[in-house]
């Protein structure tokens, strides 16, 4: 996920990535230090040592964030995807004037989340309001803010909310603009949503680079399939299903809206749908698996097994079938 | 060493359709005693079994059906195992001892010796000419196949005290409250031509009491609101409990399976017991098979000659698949009977269920139960001609004739 966000802000011309992170920093990084050289670009860490809320660990990053250049930079939230246009970002900031541009995102149904009020014409933001109960507007933070390093004059070193705090104050004095997303955008940070985002990703592909999408007779709607992994015969894959690398899937296999993670195998005529199936797991033949079922690392379904719905802690051996969503450790 | 001249008939209780509800919905259309297990229809094993009696001159079905419901299964089966059968209907209610007396005269036609009567929803190995053996040895009128069943499960039944060594019957009653044996009565009786004076002798007397214990509230009120007529006999409780404990009546006990075949899931229990049983007496009529020329066959598996299965498909334990069914690549069956002119597709998953005659079952579906036999969903059923569409998924449902299902279902019972 992180890499479709670092790789659209190289694409703008940023040079270095800080990930503000409070648990074990040392995976990310290790992970990430491979793409620091095939990106161009520089990743470094700054951790917290307590929780420091949305606001606070940008005022631990000072040091990192302001170079003496003035120029603004972006805060991202890792759980949002979207189609990150971060160049008309720029552009809009830059012609606004003020301190800090959120983007947000127009949704059905805004009163379940935080509602920016603004100027439709301008951009301007009126203010923020939580979870309002009758309508006063359709669009909410999106998550995704160009900031100029002034902004961090509002910020004290505890935990600080950006949306009940820092941005309120920036708004009085008339200094916050707020730009409608353009295309997709999804929080997935639940993997119900997860699914649903790879929907919005895989049909924003199909508009953008459909040669990246996967065709064949075996295929239906959007299908991304690692180079890497190898199809067998009789399958039926799509729609909304992503494959990774090193994926094993045997013949007679149905795949439909789901995500299959790299080193996966799934063996023969076995079915899964709207589930995520997690690295190095395998999934037995004949086996079913649907209805929001998420396999954790290296889990391990027997043949013939049912599983609905259920959420499955890595390093497991599934023998027996799940005939309701639970959770299994 | 039984003697020519010595005759025998064969009596198979098999109900009707007002009986055996709980066999719904495989018996809405068929006849419960035509429902297959094991590749036959139900009848057919005790039929089979009344082979093995020496000097049978003929069989009796009687039953509250249509006759035309058995006109042709009656002609064909007597063609094929080479001894009369005869179907017999009752118009009215008369008991299961009353219903034979009514019929004595055609079950005296051929002057038997010995009479057989045997219930047709008792699944076992009927062993009748060890039977008639130990029936001639006692001398007695009658003699009743039991069989030993756990404690808890016993007062579901008749409950018998037997001597341990002349087998004499002292004791019968029929679902006792309080446990008094764990030696069941099977359902498998063979008497001599006296049973018929027996039950003229209830019938004379009105001796027909109501047995008051274990009643319902509903038959206490039926009792006192209508008079049973005289010729009502139950076999049970109006000539086997008089008759315990006056040297008439003698047992024979089996070791060997025995279960009553009351709904759909014993079905499909009894249909795994005689297949089994077919690996020692018939192993010929079981499947084999590895994968390479004929499909994948694990465990007792039978499948009728007319019926096609793609070699990639995966068979068994316990299954049978009936004529003229279609099962297609990559299928994988467990537990299930796959009745005429089913059409399974590709990769679909079968297990622990019965799949109605000319259903269909779509790609990648999956029809399954948990395969508790006594519980009322214990196993998924599919009635006749139910379509099940591609990717659907059925557990521990019931769904009735005609149906086609295009969303998932689980514990339901689909009208």
């Amino acid at each position: 996920m992180i890499l479709h966000q670092i790789e659209a802000l190289k694409d703008v011309g940023v040079t270095e990535v800080i990930l503000a992170i409070n648990y074990r920093p040392e995976v990310m990084i290790n992970f990430l230090k491979d793409f620091e050289d095939k990106l161009g670009i520089k990743i470094t860490c700054s951790q917290e040592t307590e929780p420091l809320g949305t606001a606070g660990p940008l005022a631990l990053a000072r040091g990192k964030l302001v170079d003496g250049s003035g120029e603004p930079f972006f805060v991202l939230n890792s759980d949002v995807i979207s189609e990150y246009p971060f160049a008309e970002l720029i552009r809009f900031h830059k012609s606004h004037g003020g301190e800090a541009t959120i983007m947000v995102t127009k949704v059905d149904e805004p009163s379940k989340y935080g509602v920016v009020v603004m100027d439709e014409e301008t951009g301007r933001v009126d203010r923020f309001v939580e979870k309002p109960k009758i309508f006063v507007g359709n669009k909410i933070n999106a998550g995704i803010y160009l900031l100029n390093p002034s902004v961090l004059d509002h910020i004290e070193l505890r935990p600080t909310s950006i949306e009940k705090e820092v941005f309120p104050k920036i708004s009085a004095g008339q200094k916050l603009y707020a730009m409608v997303l353009p295309g997709f955008w999804m929080d997935i940070g639940q993997p119900k949503d997860y699914i649903t985002g790879l929907r919005l990703y895989l049909d924003s592909l199909r508009k953008k680079a459909p040669s990246r999408l996967a065709a064949g007779p075996h295929i239906v709607g959007n299908v991304l399939v690692h180079e890497n992994a190898v199809i067998g015969e009789g399958c039926l894959i799509g729609p909304d299903v992503a494959i990774g690398p090193g994926c094993v899937i045997e013949s007679g296999v149905r795949l439909s809206r789901c995500t299959v993670m790299r080193g996966v195998r799934i063996k023969k005529h076995s079915c899964v749908s709207s589930s995520i199936i997690g690295w190095h797991s395998t999934v037995g033949q004949w086996a079913r698996i649907e209805n929001m079922t998420i396999l954790g690392e290296d889990v391990h379904v027997s043949d013939e097994v049912y599983s609905n719905g259920g959420v499955v802690l890595p390093h497991k051996e599934i023998k027996s079938s799940i005939l309701k969503p639970e959770i299994v450790m | 060493m039984a003697s020519s001249q010595e005759k025998a008939v064969a009596v198979i209780l098999m109900g009707g359709p007002t009986k055996g509800t709980r066999f719904r919905p495989l018996s809405l259309n068929v006849p419960k005693p035509l429902v297959p297990l094991a590749g036959q229809p139900m009848v057919n094993h005790p039929i089979s079994a009344c082979k093995r009696i020496p000097n049978l001159a003929r069989i009796y079905l009687i039953g509250f059906y249509e006759e035309r419901e058995f006109a042709l299964y009656v002609s064909s089966i007597s063609y094929e195992l080479r001894v009369p059968v005869r179907y017999l209907r009752e118009d009215k209610p008369l008991g299961s001892a009353g219903g034979i007396y009514k019929f004595r005269d055609h079950i005296m036609e051929e002057n038997p010796c010995h009479i057989f009567l045997l219930n047709c929803d008792v699944c076992c190995s009927f062993p009748l000419s060890e039977m008639l053996d130990a029936h001639r040895r006692h001398g007695g009128m009658g003699t009743i196949l039991v069989i030993k069943v756990s404690a808890e499960t016993a007062n579901q039944f008749g409950e018998l005290v037997a001597d341990p060594i002349t087998n004499e019957v002292l004791h019968y009653t029929e679902r006792p409250e309080t446990f008094v044996n764990d030696l069941i009565n099977c359902g498998v009786y063979v008497f001599t031509p006296q049973i018929f004076t027996i039950i003229e002798g209830v019938i004379l007397q009105g001796n027909n009491t109501v047995n008051l214990r274990r009643e319902t509230s509903l038959e206490a009120f039926q009792s006192v609101a209508k008079v049973l007529p005289p010729e009502f006999v139950r076999l049970d409780q109006d000539i086997l409990t008089p008759l315990a404990g006056k040297k008439k009546l003698y047992t024979y006990e089996t070791v060997d399976f025995w279960e009553q075949i009351k709904t759909p899931g014993m079905s499909l229990r009894c249909s795994g017991l005689y297949l089994s049983q077919f690996r020692q007496t018939a192993p010929h009529l079981l499947a084999t098979g590895d994968g390479t020329r004929s499909p994948s066959i694990t465990g007792d598996v039978l499948i009728h000659p007319s019926a096609k299965v793609h070699v990639t498909a995966k068979i068994g334990p316990n299954v049978s698949v009936s004529a003229n069914a279609r099962v297609g690549a990559g299928v994988r069956l467990i537990g299930c009977i796959i009745l005429d002119d089913v059409d399974i597709k590709e990769n679909a998953v079968v297990i622990n269920s019965i799949v109605g005659w000319k259903s269909s079952i779509g790609r990648w579906a999956r029809v399954q139960g948990e395969g508790d036999y006594n519980e009322k969903l214990g196993i998924t059923i599919l009635g006749e001609a139910v379509a099940v569409e591609d990717e659907v998924v059925v557990i521990n449902s019931i769904i009735l004739p005609n149906k086609t299902l295009n969303i998932s279902v689980q514990e339901e019972i689909i009208l």
